[in-house]
């Protein structure tokens, strides 16, 4: 074999994928597959990568859900297509499996994750009372589960925002986890709506699961604009009061005295002509 | 005083056909002014494109041509309003000198700024949505302003002057005699008159102080009201007037010293005059390099880490020969030449003011662009010729033709109005020798 052919085969590096599944307020439920390779001893997001996603396994070509690209930031988002509820019905546990073809640079990679579904109710009670209960499919019913880490927090800008000092939840024998929210003088919308979401993270037998709600105890949020404010930084026509006074006297007063003037000529050929 | 002498007075001060040197004066003025013309054609027809004003030196030779005419236009009122006001009878040979270099150098102003718009059909929008707290609006008012307040100015005191010219009919040619009379006709000489006149000439001193302050002022607040290395000055207004009055004085003498050796006016610019104006550019250059300590010294001795990379830019990098060059040429050497009597003398004289007018020039563009070179942010992703400003012909031509364009106004200034007040010299020897006589 040519030596730089061998090069290039000793050159390729090892990629690693990732599968996370996501519920999110029970609704349609999707995967994030990432893509990321250790590059000069640190491991990098990996874009460009071709992704085949399949679910329970990859032995029958039926159960192909989708493909996808990764993006610069190494990952992409794909919804679980009406087309595997067949085999998303058959078990309470799920299987996922993303599998991506050897290229120039990469060797195949393969990754494969496992959850038991799992769904979350959320609710409110006076005194500003979260309450959460987490359920899990058993066979075909669902049942609440206990001792499961979770989460109570307010829905903010990129990110979410707990509801008190109380960073995480342990659901009890009923599933169920309670907190109060101290979040006052919180802006919400133009109502003083606030998103409330319970959530599990990264849990290793449920995966990503959410559930949301909206509650009127935020501040409501006016919307207040100094676009119609006379500044120094305004717009044509809002410039202060005492500049106004002060550039159209002063412009006045001069161009009096220039007026004046011309009158004074006038005066001189007046004067010239008797 | 006899008839003889007036008559002499008159007969020397009379505006005079060019000769030989002055068509040949004309003809380069008229053939830079063309240049000028042509490139603006190009610049009209290709867009800025052909200068080489980009996104970061988006103000190049254009603003520093803008800032240098505003500048030397404020002669008019030192020569005129200030001297006049103080008593400073000596001035009198040089008001009109005075105020046609403001004239014309604030029409030429107006006209660069037009130059500099990538859109000037688009100018009027300025005076139908401009903003009132914008300084560049500001400016638009003040340079129309003192514009006009400069024509009176002129104007006023050439009355008397007129009727004498309109006198020598045979000697105007009739398009120069319709002029003087459309201009003078009404003027009789009479006591109510001159008491009108006088009372304007008063009127327009006044006036034309804070206006002249103002028009510089606010030149200087378009760069001091925007936050950038070397701009950021509360100094900035009194520092640009401070070097709007060398420049003008500068150009003053320069022009004294053409006027006096090709009009023969030895017996009116004396070499008093020389002498008195040398020390009046001493103690502008002194002023100017007093504010130029504080502009430069200050900073430099804290080298905030966003004003480092411009000031070492000026003081020893790509600007530093520009800068030295302007600093010396402006200030330090016109103050070791004037500082003597001898260096007072109209040769030497003139060509200090040489010195300053051409450093001031200098001195201006590196107010502008090195600045606009100097981003608080570093400049990322840009092609290499945005990180320096090296103007195009196009660019030079413009600035040269509106050089030209405003020696232009003062030549033919000159050669159809007399460039010394005749009637106030008559009045004034007459008042000396009664002086004299008593």
């Amino acid at each position: 074999m040519p030596h730089f052919l061998m090069a290039q085969a000793v050159e390729k590096n090892t990629l690693v994928l990732g599968v996370k599944y996501y519920n999110d307020n029970n609704a349609a439920q999707h995967l994030v597959i990432s893509a990321k390779s250790k590059i000069d001893g640190k491991f990098q997001k990996i874009g460009n990568i071709a992704v085949k996603v399949f679910i329970t396994n990859d032995s029958n070509k039926n159960n192909f859900i989708g493909a996808g690209i990764t993006s610069e930031r190494g990952e992409f988002i794909l919804f679980i297509p009406p087309s595997a509820k067949t085999e998303w019905v058959k078990s309470p546990t799920q299987n996922f499996i993303a599998i991506s073809a050897a290229n120039k640079l990469y060797e195949e990679a393969r990754a494969e994750t496992t959850i038991t579904k799992a769904k979350i109710k959320i609710d409110t009670a006076d005194g500003k009372i979260v309450n959460a209960k987490l359920f899990i499919k058993v066979d075909t019913s669902w049942q609440p589960m206990a001792g499961v880490e979770m989460v109570l927090a307010v829905k903010r800008l990129d990110g979410n925002l707990n509801i008190s000092e109380t960073a995480t939840y342990t659901s009890d024998s009923a599933g169920a986890i309670s907190g109060e929210f101290k979040r006052d003088s919180l802006p919400g919308d133009q109502k003083g709506n606030l998103i409330l979401v319970a959530n599990i993270i990264d849990n290793d037998v449920y995966g990503n699961v959410a559930a949301e709600i909206m509650v009127p105890w935020g501040k409501p949020l006016v919307y207040t604009t100094n676009y119609n404010h006379r500044s120094l930084f305004a717009r044509r026509g809002h410039s202060p009061i005492w500049l106004e006074l002060l550039a159209y006297g002063i412009i006045l007063l001069v161009w009096a005295v220039i007026i004046y003037l011309g009158f004074q000529i006038r005066n001189i050929i007046k004067l010239g002509l008797d | 005083m006899d008839k003889l002498k007036e008559d002499k007075i008159i007969a020397d001060l009379l505006p005079q056909e060019f000769g030989k040197q002055g068509r040949i004066w004309v003809i380069c003025l008229l053939f830079f002014a063309a240049l000028g013309v042509f490139a603006y054609g190009r610049q009209l027809y290709y867009g800025l494109e052909v200068t080489a004003m980009r996104d970061y030196a988006s103000w190049g030779i254009y603003i520093s041509n803008f800032v240098f005419f505003v500048a030397i236009s404020l002669v008019g009122s030192l020569i005129t309003a200030v001297l006049r006001l103080t008593n400073v009878k000596w001035s009198t040979p040089l008001t009109r000198i005075a105020e046609i270099i403001a004239v014309s150098a604030i029409t030429f102003a107006s006209l660069i700024i037009i130059v500099d718009m990538g859109r000037p059909e688009r100018f009027y929008n300025l005076f139908l949505h401009g903003r009132l707290q914008s300084p560049i609006i500001w400016d638009v008012i003040v340079i129309t302003t003192y514009f006009f307040i400069s024509l009176l100015l002129l104007y006023f005191p050439l009355l008397p002057d007129l009727k004498i010219m309109i006198g020598f009919k045979e000697r105007n040619g009739k398009w120069l005699q319709k002029l003087y009379e459309f201009l003078g006709s009404f003027w009789k000489n009479t006591k109510a008159q001159f008491k009108i006149t006088d009372k304007a000439i008063n009127i327009l001193a006044i006036a034309i102080i804070p206006v002249a302050f103002s028009i510089h002022t606010v030149t200087s607040w378009l760069f001091a009201t925007t936050y950038r290395p070397g701009w950021d000055s509360t100094n900035f207004g009194a520092y640009f007037i401070s070097g709007a009055f060398l420049v003008g004085a500068g150009g003053v003498v320069v022009a004294m010293y053409i006027f006096r050796t090709h009009y023969k006016l030895e017996k009116y610019i004396t070499n008093d005059h020389f002498d008195r104006m040398g020390k009046v550019l001493v103690l502008l250059a002194l002023l100017y390099l007093y504010f130029n300590f504080n502009e430069f010294l200050v900073p430099a001795f804290k080298m905030k880490k966003s004003e480092e990379e411009h000031l070492l830019g000026l003081f020893t990098g790509e600007f530093a020969p520009i800068f030295w060059f302007a600093i010396f040429t402006s200030m330090f050497i016109p103050i070791f030449i004037l500082l003597f009597k001898k260096g007072r003398r109209p040769l030497p004289a003139f060509i200090a003011g040489i010195l300053v007018v051409v450093g001031s020039w200098f001195k201006r563009f590196l107010i502008v662009t090195p600045t606009l070179l100097h981003p608080f942010l570093p400049m990322h992703d840009v092609p290499a010729n945005y990180h320096h400003y090296i103007p195009t012909w196009e660019e030079w031509a413009i600035a040269g033709g509106s050089l030209a364009g405003a020696l232009l106004v003062i030549t033919f200034f000159a050669r159809i109005f007399p460039i010394i007040p005749i009637h106030e010299t008559i009045i004034e020897t007459e008042s000396l020798e009664n002086e004299k006589h008593f």
